[in-house]
């Protein structure tokens, strides 16, 4: 029974992370930077359903994902951009200006304000035997599951799929080929972004509850996530968020682990940095230092 | 030409920094020597998930200063309020540390908030001044060098609500829900578990770290207890009890301590929409309808009518007027350009003497305020810790 409710928790608390790392992971795969800003996109789509919440929560679910997806792409164009061929850390140190400048520019907006807002819903309960799931968790799996095997299919079997992988192992080839780079970088940040959206989405439903600085923790245990798994790794990313996913559930359910949740999921991320810096599913790749 | 400029500028710089360190180590420097009144600090969260609380405490005690300078303020002397937001984060406190002593201040309410304000007594005592916190409850916020506190201590909140729980709730079977990365919360929690008695057998115990959380896990250990412990603000615990609404026990009673304070008017979640009782312990009736207490409440909402109302900013209001009439009764003469040791001379000694303040907070009987005294190490003494319940029973 509680080893049951504890596997349900971990694969809709590993799903939400495992949303949010495929959006690091794509990014880096294919633009070679870290988007720090994504965690803040999740904010943004958390903020929009929590607006458009009262008219309807499905406009709202739409709302979040175009808003989110125009935020990654304005961030994208007017930051990243003319950084491209820059230093790898001037990207980063940019992203994380954005992400700051995304915190901020919510906490100025007078409809968002210094104060956390907060929607009421509730999905009810699913009993299954003597198990009670709710129906936002078994929602939460079902959609971090069709997401993967979508994205998947979508990088296998599309051309634009196709070209994102060929970007990912050689940009300038991929350019001489006749792609174009910053439209598959963008469709990139559109993915990232809606995914992020979707998440946020989930998230909100969950806690019921978005402050300004709401997609950070997330953000950075997904990044954590989709470095355990293999930064760059599609399917490294959905195993990383499950595996934090299972540690989060299992120490929540060890009242003496419990408030050491937090060390262990990131000294699990020393520990497989020590001992496969690429991660679990991460390819071997040399790099020019 | 060009670069002897920039040569020149470079020169002009660096002896600019070299002064600004000698007056930076000189230390015995009197920030307030320019001011024409007398500038009262207060350092706490007006954004972020505890803004409620620093708002509260901003707003209440310009409230009381408005009132002491209509009055004529301290022997003609005016005052004057200035409010820092730290946003409830230690990390933010040397900044706004900084602006308020560098700034000139002279009074201090310290911080809002316990986890800061542990911080913030770091720099105190550095400076040797003088602070009296409206809410900041730690248990090592309080100090025989200058720090005093208008709320009672952590310790004090766990043992009386052990206390109440002893005689009301004996044998049933109790849940702990609590922040283990926040002293406030860790502070009430083991005081309250060393407080209960052996009738309540095993307490379930669950906790969580940092901001906005999936609680799942801690819901699934908690959801068959009759009475839930939560020490903790009231952003969390409302997190807590919308995610649990349909999980936890429908009987179940969520008790809080004053961090549940304001808990009713979170944006985005109607307290009615649970079936749990919500109950929690306060120094402070926010309902009151008579009584000093019940004054309060009108001046403040007459001046501010959205703005949060709670105890932490009656507190607030209690400690403007305090240090005031200690001020006052201590027979000194006040100026607008006294240094903050000065002024934390005289108030440590009358905070530490026989000053006996009537306030708001506290127990407020047959209309009379409140009596309220402090103990040589910086805790206050006040009639009786009330147990207010906020919500009872369910509304569907």
């Amino acid at each position: 029974m509680e080893i049951i409710m504890t596997i349900i928790n971990g694969l809709s608390i590993g799903g939400t992370y495992a949303m949010i790392a495929l959006g690091y992971t794509m990014v880096y795969g294919i633009a070679k930077m870290l988007n720090f800003a994504h965690g803040d996109i999740i904010m943004v789509g958390g903020y929009t359903i929590v607006l458009f919440f009262p008219i309807s929560p499905i406009v709202g679910i739409i709302a979040s994902v175009i808003f989110c997806v125009t935020v990654g792409i304005v961030v994208e164009r007017c930051a990243y951009k003319p950084l491209r061929g820059a230093s790898p850390l001037a990207v980063l140190i940019t992203a994380i200006g954005v992400s700051k400048l995304l915190q901020s520019t919510a906490q100025s907006l007078p409809f968002i304000g210094s104060k956390p807002k907060g929607i009421t819903y509730n999905f009810g309960n699913l009993q299954i035997g003597s198990v009670s799931i709710s129906v936002l968790t078994l929602i939460t799996i079902l959609c971090s599951i069709a997401v993967m095997v979508g994205l998947t299919l979508f990088v296998k079997y599309t051309k634009t799929g196709r070209a994102m992988i060929a970007v990912s192992e050689d940009r300038g080839a991929a350019q001489l080929m006749g792609i174009n780079v910053n439209f598959i970088i963008m469709i990139t940040f559109i993915i990232g972004s809606a995914l992020a959206a979707v998440a946020g989405v989930f998230l909100v439903f969950k806690i019921q509850d978005v402050g300004t600085t709401f997609g950070a923790m997330p953000g950075i245990k997904a990044f954590a996530a989709a470095v355990i798994g293999g930064i760059g790794s599609i399917p490294g990313a959905m195993a990383g968020g499950l595996v934090l996913g299972f540690i989060e559930a299992i120490c929540g359910m060890v009242p003496a682990l419990s408030p050491y949740t937090d060390a262990i999921e990131f000294a699990i991320l020393i520990l497989v940095l020590l001992v496969k810096p690429t991660g679990f599913l991460g390819k071997k790749r040399r790099e020019k230092v | 030409m060009k670069k002897t400029i920039v040569k020149i500028l470079c020169l002009v710089f660096a002896v600019v920094m070299v002064l600004g360190c000698f007056t930076a180590c000189g230390g015995d420097k009197n920030y307030a020597e320019n001011n024409t009144k007398i500038k009262i600090g207060v350092s706490g969260p007006l954004t972020g998930g505890a803004a409620m609380y620093g708002i509260a405490v901003k707003n209440s005690a310009q409230l009381a200063i408005d009132e002491i300078n209509a009055a004529g303020g301290i022997d003609g002397v005016m005052l004057e309020l200035v409010a820092v937001d730290d946003q409830h984060d230690p990390t933010k406190v040397s900044t706004t540390y900084a602006t308020l002593y560098e700034g000139g201040c002279q009074l201090f309410l310290g911080t809002v908030t316990t986890a800061p304000g542990l911080q913030f007594k770091q720099y105190a005592l550095d400076d040797e001044i003088f602070y009296l916190t409206p809410s900041a409850s730690g248990d090592k916020i309080p100090s025989a060098d200058g720090g005093f506190q208008m709320c009672f201590t952590d310790s004090n909140q766990g043992t009386a609500s052990a206390k109440y729980f002893n005689e009301n709730y004996a044998g049933k079977k109790v849940g702990i829900f609590y922040k283990a990365d926040d002293d406030y919360s860790v502070g009430i929690k083991n005081n309250f578990v060393a407080g209960l008695n052996e009738s309540f057998g095993t307490v379930v115990e669950a906790s969580f770290t940092g901001e906005a959380s999936q609680f799942d896990s801690q819901i699934t250990l908690l959801k068959d207890c009759d009475v839930i412990f939560m020490p903790i603000y009231y952003t969390p615990a409302s997190q807590f009890m919308k995610q649990g609404a349909s999980k936890v026990k429908a009987s179940a009673v969520y008790f809080g301590c004053d961090g549940f304070d304001g808990i009713d008017a979170v944006e985005g979640f109607n307290i009615n929409s649970i079936t749990q009782e919500v109950s929690y312990l306060s120094h402070f009736d926010s309902t009151s309808k008579t009584g000093p207490a019940a004054d309060y409440i009108k001046a403040y909402k007459a001046k501010y009518p959205d703005a949060p109302l709670n105890q932490f900013g009656a507190a607030a209001y209690d400690c403007v007027y305090a240090m005031v009439d200690a001020l006052k009764n201590s027979g000194e003469e006040i100026t607008a350009t006294m240094s903050p040791q000065e002024f934390s001379e005289i108030l440590k000694e009358e905070f530490a003497g026989d000053f006996v303040f009537h306030g708001v907070t506290g127990e407020c009987t047959n209309g009379q305020k409140s009596t309220i005294t402090w103990n040589e190490d910086g805790t206050v003494n006040k009639k009786a810790v009330k147990y207010v319940v906020k919500q009872k029973g369910a509304n569907g």
